[in-house]
């Protein structure tokens, strides 16, 4: 039968129940918004995928401690937060990202941004990951919680589990983290090969 | 004495976190100071091109690929009896192949003065032991999670093997977690502290375990992550092998 028509609330209560149809539908209606997370996370295609795998296997295993009143979409974004979080304490020498996969990833068709602007998106791109990928995990989590997400600090708190200080100061470093590691960009005094350095 | 906001107001006030009095505030002074504007930007324009980074999107057909991969690592239904014949064929003297490999690597030390790079070449090959070891280890250990978080509630009674699987991987464990502090190896050293409990709980469980123990212990290795963990740390060293027989394969 098919369930797409059911509401998360209605998908969830099915699937405490054992149906595993309506967890399908879950799956199916979410993965999409947990990949972006898991990727903005990892920095990484394969890495987010195994995130995102996660994140579900974990949210079954939960579903009976999921509170009803609660949005799922939340409850299961603090899931994968956490398991990005367990997954790059758990692979801490990971190379960054390749920059030619980001060049990759931004080209576009026959029409579009010359050469030059593909260089230096990709430039950009990299760097930018580069300069996340040098985050902690904590401060990363709340800066793209907040940067990315929208959230508030109180739901940072809620998700990370730490305390108000401590999610707005983890949010200050990964800001002054990002402002020394981009500065060259801003400064459009860099070079291709300085940027890339 | 002029005040001027810091980073930190600056960048409550971007997010919309600073509360309305310092708000209006940080606006007001902005208005009339070039060097807080200019700082203003600098946070404004970082942020923005932080935001210009587009995740690629997976490909069509991902959600049925993803949902694949979950149900087949979804708990399966209750079925035959523990199914420990794998494990069971992996299980040669672990504790004996750990106590061999920690003397082996213990034993590799910088071989004298005279020999300038001595130091990084036993380091290195005490890292290698070591992981070699380890591979086996966490593997052995994925396994009797595996067993446990899918063994039948109403079948949970015979435990024997489980039990002696775990004790010996504690027994191991803590060997390896010696050469791991050796070696500073922090994050192997943590998973093995992270691991350890649990195996003990395992292997110090009554001869018939009931199912709410087993519920018990599954509710632990789940809240603890445990057997994600076990396999992300298991892909670490797999990747850090390989990084080594590269390095040693090089041209150098």
């Amino acid at each position: 039968m098919n369930q797409m028509h059911l509401d998360d609330a209605a998908a969830v209560a099915k699937a405490r129940g054992g149906d595993e149809e309506a967890f399908r539908v879950l799956v199916e209606r979410h993965s999409r918004s947990i990949y972006r997370l898991a990727y903005r996370m990892t920095g990484r295609p394969e890495d987010a995928e195994d995130v995102v795998q996660e994140t579900f296997v974990r949210a079954y295993r939960r579903l009976a401690r999921f509170e009803s009143r609660s949005n799922f979409a939340t409850w299961l974004y603090r899931i994968g937060f956490n398991c990005a979080i367990d997954y790059m304490r758990g692979r801490p020498h990971r190379e960054s990202v390749e920059p030619q996969d980001t060049l990759e990833r931004l080209a576009p068709g026959s029409s579009g941004p010359t050469v030059d602007d593909l260089v230096f998106a990709g430039q950009v791109g990299s760097r930018v990951q580069q300069a996340l990928g040098e985050l902690s995990a904590q401060e990363r989590a709340a800066f793209l919680m907040r940067h990315y997400q929208g959230c508030t600090i109180e739901e940072i708190c809620h998700a990370l589990e730490l305390k108000t200080n401590a999610a707005k100061h983890s949010i200050f470093r990964a800001v002054k983290k990002m402002r020394v590691a981009l500065r060259p960009l801003l400064d459009g005094a860099a070079t291709p090969d300085e940027v890339l350095k | 004495m002029t005040w001027h906001p810091d980073d930190d107001d600056l960048i409550l006030r971007h997010f919309g976190e600073a509360d309305a009095g310092l708000e209006a505030r940080i606006d007001a002074h902005l208005a009339g100071c070039d060097r807080c504007r200019g700082v203003w930007h600098e946070i404004t324009d970082t942020l923005a091109l932080a935001g210009t980074v587009e995740v690629p999107e997976p490909g069509e057909g991902f959600e049925r690929v993803m949902w694949a991969r979950v149900q087949a690592a979804l708990p399966p239904p209750p079925s035959a009896g523990w199914s420990a014949g794998f494990l069971r064929f992996w299980m040669p003297a672990a504790t004996l192949t750990a106590a061999v490999a920690v003397a082996l690597a213990l034993a590799i030390r910088p071989s004298g003065p005279d020999v300038p790079d001595a130091p990084g070449r036993a380091a290195d090959a005490r890292e290698r032991v070591l992981l070699t070891a380890l591979d086996g280890h966490f593997e052995q250990a994925e396994m009797l999670l595996v067993e446990v978080m899918n063994a039948p509630a109403d079948d949970a009674g015979d435990l024997e093997f489980q039990r002696e699987t775990a004790e010996d991987l504690v027994a191991s464990g803590r060997l390896y977690r010696v050469t791991a502090e050796e070696t500073g190896d922090v994050g192997l050293v943590r998973m093995l502290e992270d691991l350890e409990p649990v195996l003990v709980d395992l292997a110090r469980s009554p001869k018939t375990l009931d199912a709410h123990d087993l519920e018990s212990l599954r509710t632990r290795i789940g809240d603890e992550d445990l057997l994600f963990k076990v396999r992300a740390v298991n892909g670490e060293i797999r990747g850090r092998q390989q990084t080594m027989n590269a390095v040693s394969e090089g041209p150098l």
